[in-house]
């Protein structure tokens, strides 16, 4: 049995009810924290936490060597866990599919994702958000400048009058930094400011933490602001209704003046 | 020595022994020599200098270029003495354009050097600029950059020797950068003195070699539409002969101006009243009265020459002044060559082809962001470099300051298209490693190896930091020789180098079916299939003449001409090496900036091939279909560039790919009574005699060996023959190893570079 559990987003108190008792009871547990980390609980509070022995993978280990957990799944109790869900904004479907390959049984137990933390805090609904993107580290996404994606991304939502969200990169355990990376908003509002200097923008940092940011401003205002620890994310609104308007006013500081209100 | 007829150069018939001067470093100009004395000589030549470079009609940037021991050299110092530059009776032995130490020892030209002088023709002064050139194979590249910045070339060929294989290949150099030829058949004396020959018979021999050397010309010219007939006849005056070593010329023009016949000329080479014969008819009038005639000013010669080395808009400004030589234009200075100067540094030489250089300007170096600022500008005479105020377009300049530039680089006021990339015709075939003796040298080896890699394109380096332990990849053993000599003497590292190692390729050998590339996350596909290409595309991309640097629809034609289909020259998306990219997918959303992945991926397949990670060359690369993950961040290097790389090998080895070698022809001069002894060297060396046939006193044995059986060829063949041959090599391509040593090769490749001993399951055909 291989169980996919989601850990939530930010600590060891993040995970559901569910998925603590199907951890506590796995005879292996493995993780990998390269699509996303948890910021408020290390691996060893993690373990501690919940008297647990978690066996860390890097991507190599997750995507092209996936046999050692495979194997155990065929006789054990195997939990695979990630930050987050496990199957949101990662590719992890593919090691499902595998475990199906060779009849192994899978399930999936949720974890709060960043995509409903952002409509909660934010107050846009969730039904009138588009394609959701990320945007990479310049460095790491092998062409020049804001990659075409991500604008395109925006732009077809703006034109549907829909809001997008924008993951920021993560960089963990990559060759080019000795420290994990974390985009900050800030310098994904000044990225994003080369195409949309004047457009709104609202920063989500730290959703789940005890004490979440939630700020609006142009791209160029949010690319001098600073918003404190990771992680974050932007949204880019689209057309508002009145009281998504309301909320981003009160909620994020937002400048009615500056939104598209229908 | 390394080819014995170097000998009779400097071993007079009647025994007035000659030597080469011992390896001391030594001035173009004898002080005791002349009246004025040297530095007030050299002064006047310089202001002479300095006011002829404002007109450019009066300017002639020549290059002499010829096979190894025709004579270069020697002639060159026949022409600065001519011009009052160095002693008349030091000609000829002063080699004074060879100024590295190991040049002189061995006795041929080693890197392209430059000097200027003045000559009076017609009444006027012109100032000429002069690049001497290496003969010698491996040293093919600085052929290549000098003749960027020539407009005329002096080919000399040996009366004796007739056109030779270099004779070829350096011709071809100078067409194809669009370089005007005349022909100097040196060494006439000897077939007056030495071989005996009557007047009929030596006509005979002469006609022959103009003949000859009209047969390349034409051939090499036929498909240029931007040159009239280029062919040089004694009729026109484009055909000089004489010794250079005896510093005696003759052309039709001079017989009618000293009115001295080949009867004349002969009785007197004859007497052995050769100071006569050089008072009488100086070599260096007949040559640089040739020169001031027939070859083209910048004038003339810019408005034909842009067009072919450069791509950029010519309709714009810069074009206009480049076409005008228009000293007051915007500077555009192309780079052919880096030397050192131990005070100065770093100096660039090259060709103005518009404005003027100035201490103090701000410049782009084209492939490097900012600018450099000129320190000084000069210009070369001998071995010497001499400080001016200004150098303005039309003339060669020699400039330091410009810290990024290397040869090749386009140098310029304006941000511009640089100029095309210089191509060269050899690839580097071995490979040797160089290690520092002492730790504490590490860091001043790794600077000296940057620096030889920027003097010359045609060295590879790979700098290894963690080992220690660098790689010289260059043209051939002596070219790698030379090179750690040159580290050893001028820098004082002392070095440990390795058994010189052969550099393989890997081509397939046939058309593979589609294959799938999966990326690790398995969320991104890729489906592509290789082909080899003909060896007609494989030349026109060696050549240069199908770059991704030109424009969509001359590449798209030049390919097309090749033999590629239309369709496929539509798509090309990248060229590597000898390899091309073909992008056949439709409108797939994402592709376009996944593409650069995509690409590192081959890259890095085709750098290091399934069999033996050597380099794969001719394939071709069809990308049929591609499936991508939604967001950049699960399409990113961790995911593509695995997936190509192993899409790519999988094709290549479908295509049954295999290991080639790199081939040497083989040409070896040699007494009738050795002639079994040298065809056996080539034979024992898994090669193969073409032909042998007698000519003059000698054989002449012709062939083709792997240049990994030809290493310690030269004192193989010296011992079998006891010294009596001369022999030469040039590259000759890479073949296919033959299927009973493939496996075996690449085996000891393998365990060389630590790499598993076993192949890939699927190479069984092996």
């Amino acid at each position: 049995m291989l169980t996919f559990i989601g850990l939530g987003l930010y600590d060891d108190r993040s995970i559901t009810v569910e998925g603590q008792e199907a951890l506590r009871t796995a005879d292996r547990v493995y993780a990998e924290f390269y699509t996303s980390k948890l910021i408020g609980a290390t691996v060893e509070e993690l373990e501690s936490a919940h008297d647990i022995e978690i066996e860390v993978r890097d991507r190599a280990g997750v995507e092209q060597h996936p046999e050692e957990m495979l194997d155990a799944a065929e006789s054990e109790d195997v939990a695979f866990l990630t930050a987050g869900d496990t199957m949101i904004s990662t590719t992890h479907v593919d090691l499902r599919l595998r475990a199906h390959d060779r009849g192994i049984d899978t399930h999936v137990i949720h974890g709060v994702t960043a995509q409903t933390a952002t409509s909660s805090l934010t107050g846009l609904q969730n039904y009138r958000f588009g394609k959701a993107t990320t945007l990479p580290f310049p460095y790491a996404h092998g062409a020049d400048g804001l990659p075409a994606s991500v604008t395109d991304t925006i732009d077809e939502n703006r034109a549907d009058g829909l809001h997008t969200v924008v993951y920021l990169d993560i960089k963990v355990g990559h060759e080019r930094a000795d420290e994990d990376e974390y985009m900050t908003a800030d310098v994904g509002a000044e990225l994003l400011a080369e195409a949309y200097p004047d457009l709104v923008g609202v920063v989500v940092a730290r959703a789940g933490s005890p004490e979440p940011l939630v700020e609006a401003g142009t791209m160029t205002e949010l690319a001098d602001r600073e918003f404190g620890e990771p992680l974050h994310l932007l949204v880019v609104p689209g057309e508002c209704h009145l009281l998504e308007a309301d909320a981003l006013v009160e909620l994020a500081d937002a400048d009615r003046d500056t939104l598209d209100i229908v | 020595m390394l080819f014995t007829h170097a000998k009779w150069i400097f071993t007079a018939a009647d025994g007035d022994t000659r030597r080469i001067l011992p390896a001391t470093k030594h001035y173009p100009f004898d002080p005791a020599s002349g009246n004025e004395g040297y530095m007030g000589r050299r002064k006047k030549i310089v202001q002479e200098c300095e006011r002829l470079m404002d007109e450019p009609e009066n300017i002639r940037n020549i290059a002499i270029a010829a096979h190894v021991d025709h004579g270069k050299t020697t002639l060159s110092d026949n022409l600065l003495a001519g011009a009052g530059m160095i002693s008349d009776e030091t000609a000829g032995e002063q080699l004074a354009m060879d100024t590295e130490e190991d040049e002189q020892e061995r006795g041929i030209t080693i890197d392209a050097a430059n000097v200027s002088m003045t000559h009076e023709y017609d009444d006027t002064n012109h100032l000429i600029n002069l690049i001497d050139t290496p003969g010698h194979v491996d040293f093919g590249g600085d052929v290549t950059r000098a003749m960027r910045a020539v407009d005329g070339a002096l080919v000399v060929v040996d009366a004796v020797e007739g056109a030779m294989p270099q004779t070829e290949t350096v011709l071809r150099q100078a067409l194809r950068e669009g370089v005007k030829p005349t022909l100097f058949i040196n060494k006439v004396d000897r077939l007056i003195s030495e071989l005996q020959e009557g007047p009929e018979e030596m006509q005979q021999r002469l006609v022959s070699v103009i003949g000859d050397v009209n047969e390349l010309i034409r051939g090499m010219t036929e498909d240029m539409d931007d040159v009239d007939d280029w062919t040089v006849s004694v009729e026109d005056g484009t055909v000089g002969f004489g010794s250079a070593l005896y510093k005696w010329g003759v052309s039709m023009p001079s017989m009618q101006r000293t009115g001295m016949d080949f009867g004349d000329i002969m009785e007197l080479e004859r007497n052995d009243e050769r100071q006569e014969l050089h008072d009488r008819t100086p070599l260096s009038d007949v040559v640089l009265d040739m020169v001031c005639e027939h070859f083209p000013n910048p004038v003339d010669a810019q408005p034909r020459r842009v067009p072919r080395i450069w791509r950029g808009d010519d309709e714009s400004e810069l074009a206009e002044g480049m076409r005008l030589v228009d000293e007051s234009g915007e500077v555009v200075f192309m780079v052919t060559d880096i030397g050192m100067d131990p005070h100065a540094g770093e100096i660039a030489s090259g060709r103005v082809f518009s404005g003027s250089l100035e201490k103090g300007q701000e410049l782009y170096v084209s492939g490097t962001a900012g600018k450099n600022r000129v320190q000084s500008v000069g210009i070369y005479m001998g071995g010497e470099r001499e400080e001016v105020e200004r150098v303005p377009a039309g003339n060669i300049a020699a400039v330091t300051g410009l810290r990024d530039a290397i040869a090749g680089s386009t140098v310029s006021s304006v941000e511009m298209t640089p100029f095309e990339s210089i191509e060269h015709i050899s690839e580097p075939v071995i490979t040797k490693s160089v290690e520092a003796q002492n730790m504490d040298d590490l860091p001043k080896l790794i600077e000296t190896l940057r620096q030889v890699s920027k003097e010359d394109p045609t060295i590879q380096i790979t700098i290894n930091e963690d080992t220690g332990e660098h790689l010289i990849s260059g043209q051939g053993e002596l070219h790698l020789e030379v090179i750690t000599q040159r580290i050893e003497k001028n820098q004082g590292i002392p070095v440990i180098t390795g058994e010189p190692i052969v550099v393989y390729r890997e081509q397939p050998q046939q058309a593979s079916p589609e294959v799938e590339g999966i990326s690790p996350n398995r969320h991104n596909r890729f489906y592509i299939s290789i082909e080899p290409m003909t060896n007609d595309l494989v030349d026109t991309i060696k050549l240069g003449e199908a770059s991704m640097d030109m424009p969509e629809q001359e590449r798209r034609e030049a390919l097309q001409d090749a033999g590629m289909e239309k369709d496929a020259s539509q798509n090309v998306e990248h060229i590597h090496g000898t390899n091309i990219l073909i992008d056949d997918t439709k409108g797939i959303q994402h592709l376009n900036e996944t593409m650069e992945l995509v690409i590192e991926g081959f890259e890095d397949a085709l750098d290091n091939g399934p069999l033996a990670n050597e380099p794969v060359q001719g394939t071709l690369i069809r990308l049929h279909d591609a499936r991508l993950h939604e967001d950049t961040i699960h399409r990113g290097p961790a995911q593509v560039i695995p997936a190509t790389r192993n899409a790519l090998h999988n094709a290549l080895i479908h295509g049954k790919i295999k290991l080639l070698e790199p081939m040497q022809d083989a040409r070896i001069d040699v007494p009738n009574d050795h002639m079994g002894a040298a065809s056996g060297e080539i034979q024992g060396r898994r090669g193969r005699v073409d032909d042998m046939y007698q000519e003059g006193d000698l054989m002449v044995v012709e062939g083709i060996a792997p240049v990994g059986e030809m290493i310690g060829f030269a004192s193989d063949i010296r011992s079998a023959t006891e010294g009596r041959a001369s022999w030469n090599t040039e590259n000759a391509g890479f073949e296919v190893m033959s299927d009973s040593l493939q496996r075996e090769k690449i085996m000891e490749i393998r365990e060389r570079k630590g790499m598993k001993l076993e192949l890939p399951e699927a190479i069984d055909y092996l």
